[in-house]
């Protein structure tokens, strides 16, 4: 199977050689609260988060459920707006943005990955990929890179399938492939292998790593399962919607770029 | 984006074609309204536009057969100098025909309409020959057989009938009947002289006969009128002759043809805008059944609108994807009611074959129709696409994983 997940240079999505350094911040999270109703009370679900994730990191953020994981997740990819506090992705404040700052945020520099693979049923593999730009056109560039992205997750043979032809893991695959078509800055994935057999879950995270590895870019992913954090991985805790600890996996004191909840 | 949509109406096959059920119906409905209407204003246009002359009637009559004039009025007319003929008649329900009245025939099981019931058509034939505009006879000589009505068929029981009349009362044989066969009416044998056919069923349903014939069978009192059918010299002055004849005989009515087409049109325009609203019910529940279908469908899927929003759509992409779903629905409940109007008139051009109603699709009624649809399935579609658009991605996928 091929694994080759290089990125293609573009004017918003190059990451410069020196912003692979690990030590520049690229998400800045400020005292951020979220709470939001259901049924007849409101609930916080985020209490006043601060945290720092540098650019080219693999980060964890763990938790119980109902913790506020996923909720910070989203606030990061702008897919919700915070109560109150601030979130600076490359120095760009998302809490500021316009609704179709948001939306061009969402299509050009985040991919999602979510639990339960949220592949479009009635498309195929292939256009499932290429979801991101159906309102606009699809490029043949768009639709050539589409394609080897899947030819590199193994998928080569499937691209005219329906995803209900494909097993767990391979949707989770197309999803990855989906995340990686547009050359995003940062992946945003929430429980990526919540649904999958172990054996798929190692796939899925030698995927994610590799990918990481070759192109630099920052990955946030939300789980409960601590089997694939790693040492040089940073990780969040998230208690009761605040932050419990933040660490290097391999230390535990917490890291000087990562602070505490404020 | 349009392949997206359209796949999305695949993929709930029943939904789809119940929805589409609903609201092909109602433009069927709205089809079939005006492809009636359009036929019976042709209908009448063609019936009518040949005759050049001006019909007097007693005021109020709405037609020949609910109207009676004094004999007198006849002498006066002739006295107005811009007249060139003036034709006395007698009109009036044929009494049954071979035993068979219209209820009669109903109760034996023939298939009869009020449009069917035959018609006595009392003529006086000296003055009836020097027309220039008379229906009958040309419709004999042109499609018919036989001869028309001379002066020596005076008090005789001689009549010329249609040819929808000649095969709907057969002969013993079974077979139409023909020239030189008789015909019962009232229980009296009359000579059949001639057969002629004008194709409308409104005139083809008159049995023509001398004036003093008929008013025996309608049992009407010698002198007696019903109409006077008047030429002028000049047809092209036919609004002053009327504007003259009413001013004269206060109590009588004298009408063109036109004004009778225009007269029928105002009532068909009535009758259409009572029937449209009837059917703009019909069409309010079809819009009922796309927002219902589309609310359905939304709801389902709220996890992909969530999806594709994370994907970077717009809220205006996500509307645009369900409006044009609900569009897609619509145009295709406007074809499939302009196929089954178009297959109904067809239908029913087979049973009314001859009568001179003749049903269409016209190019403008398929764009009605497929417009009407569109525009009703977008409207259905616009709340919503609304409702699914405005939801917050993270709540979107939230409630579809549900």
């Amino acid at each position: 199977m091929a694994r080759e997940y290089g990125r293609p240079e573009s004017p918003h999505t190059a990451i410069p050689a020196e912003s692979r350094n690990r030590g520049l911040p690229m998400i800045d999270v400020r005292n951020v609260h979220k709470s939001y109703r259901s049924g007849s009370r409101w609930v916080e679900a985020l209490r006043g988060i601060s945290c720092r994730i540098d650019r080219g990191r693999f980060a964890f953020i763990v938790g119980p459920s109902g913790s506020g994981k996923s909720s910070l997740l989203y606030l990061l990819g702008a897919l919700d707006r915070p109560t109150t506090g601030e979130i600076l992705v490359d120095g760009q404040s998302l809490t500021g943005m316009s609704e179709a700052q948001q939306n061009a945020y969402r299509r050009e520099q985040i991919g999602f990955i979510f639990q339960a693979f949220n592949l479009i049923s009635n498309l195929t593999v292939l256009q499932n990929v290429l979801v991101p730009f159906l309102p606009r056109g699809v490029t043949a560039a768009q639709r050539s890179r589409a394609a080897e992205l899947l030819t590199s997750v193994g998928l080569a043979d499937r691209l005219d399938h329906r995803p209900y032809q494909l097993s767990g893991g391979e949707q989770q695959r197309v999803a990855i492939a989906r995340a990686l078509v547009k050359s995003p800055r940062l992946i945003l994935a929430d429980e990526p292998t919540g649904e999958l057999d172990s054996r798929t879950g190692d796939e899925i995270y030698t995927i994610l790593r590799q990918l990481q590895e070759s192109s630099g870019t920052t990955l946030v992913i939300v789980t409960h399962d601590r089997r694939f954090i790693t040492p040089e991985d940073l990780v969040l805790e998230i208690q009761d919607g605040q932050l419990a600890g933040t660490a290097e996996a391999d230390t535990i004191d917490y890291s000087a770029t990562a602070l505490t909840g404020r | 984006m349009g392949i997206f949509a359209w796949r999305n109406l695949l993929t709930r096959p029943i939904r789809t074609v119940l929805a589409l059920i609903g609201l092909s119906i109602p433009v069927l409905g709205v089809l079939g309204l005006f492809t009636l209407s359009n036929s019976l204003r042709d209908l009448v246009g063609d019936t009518l536009g040949g005759i050049e002359g001006v019909i007097v009637l007693n005021d109020n009559a709405i037609s020949p057969v609910l109207s009676h004039v004094p004999a007198s009025l006849a002498d006066d007319l002739r006295k107005i100098p811009d007249i060139h003929a003036v034709a006395p008649e007698v009109w009036g329900v044929a009494p049954p025909v071979e035993g068979q009245g219209m209820i009669a025939g109903m109760v034996k099981g023939k298939a009869m309409s009020i449009l069917d019931q035959p018609v006595i058509a009392g003529q006086e034939i000296a003055s009836h020959q020097g027309l220039h505009s008379a229906i009958f006879p040309k419709a004999l000589r042109d499609h018919g057989e036989g001869r028309f009505l001379q002066p020596g068929d005076e008090g005789k029981s001689n009549i010329v009938i249609s040819r929808k009349i000649a095969r709907e009362y057969p002969g013993a044989n079974g077979q139409p009947r023909k020239v030189g066969d008789s015909l019962k009416i009232g229980g009296k044998p009359f000579q059949i002289v001639g057969i002629y056919e004008t194709g409308s069923m409104l005139l083809d349903v008159v049995i023509v006969m001398d004036i003093k014939t008929a008013r025996q069978v309608l049992y009407r009192p010698e002198g007696s009128l019903s109409c006077i059918y008047v030429e002028g010299k000049d047809p092209a002055r036919n609004d002053a002759l009327i504007a003259g004849i009413e001013k004269s005989h206060p109590g009588f009515d004298a009408r063109s043809m036109g004004e009778a087409q225009a007269s029928f049109g105002t009532l068909m325009g009535q009758i259409d805008t009572f029937l449209l609203m009837t059917v703009s019910l019909a069409l309010l529940v079809g819009v009922v059944g796309i927002v219902n279908t589309m609310l359905m469908s939304t709801t389902e899927r709220f996890a992909e609108f969530g999806v594709l929003r994370t994907n970077g759509w717009s809220q205006g992409n996500i509307l645009a994807l369900v409006t044009l779903e609900s569009a897609f629905l619509g145009i295709l409940a406007g074809l499939v009611g302009c196929l089954l109007a178009w297959g109904g008139a067809t239908v029913a051009n087979h049973f009314l074959a001859g009568g001179g109603l003749q049903l269409g699709m016209t190019p403008s009624l398929w764009a009605i129709g497929i417009g009407l649809s569109l525009a009703t399935g977008t409207l259905g579609g616009l709340y919503p696409a609304w409702r699914a658009a405005r939801l917050v991605p993270m709540e979107a996928i939230r409630l579809g994983s549900h």
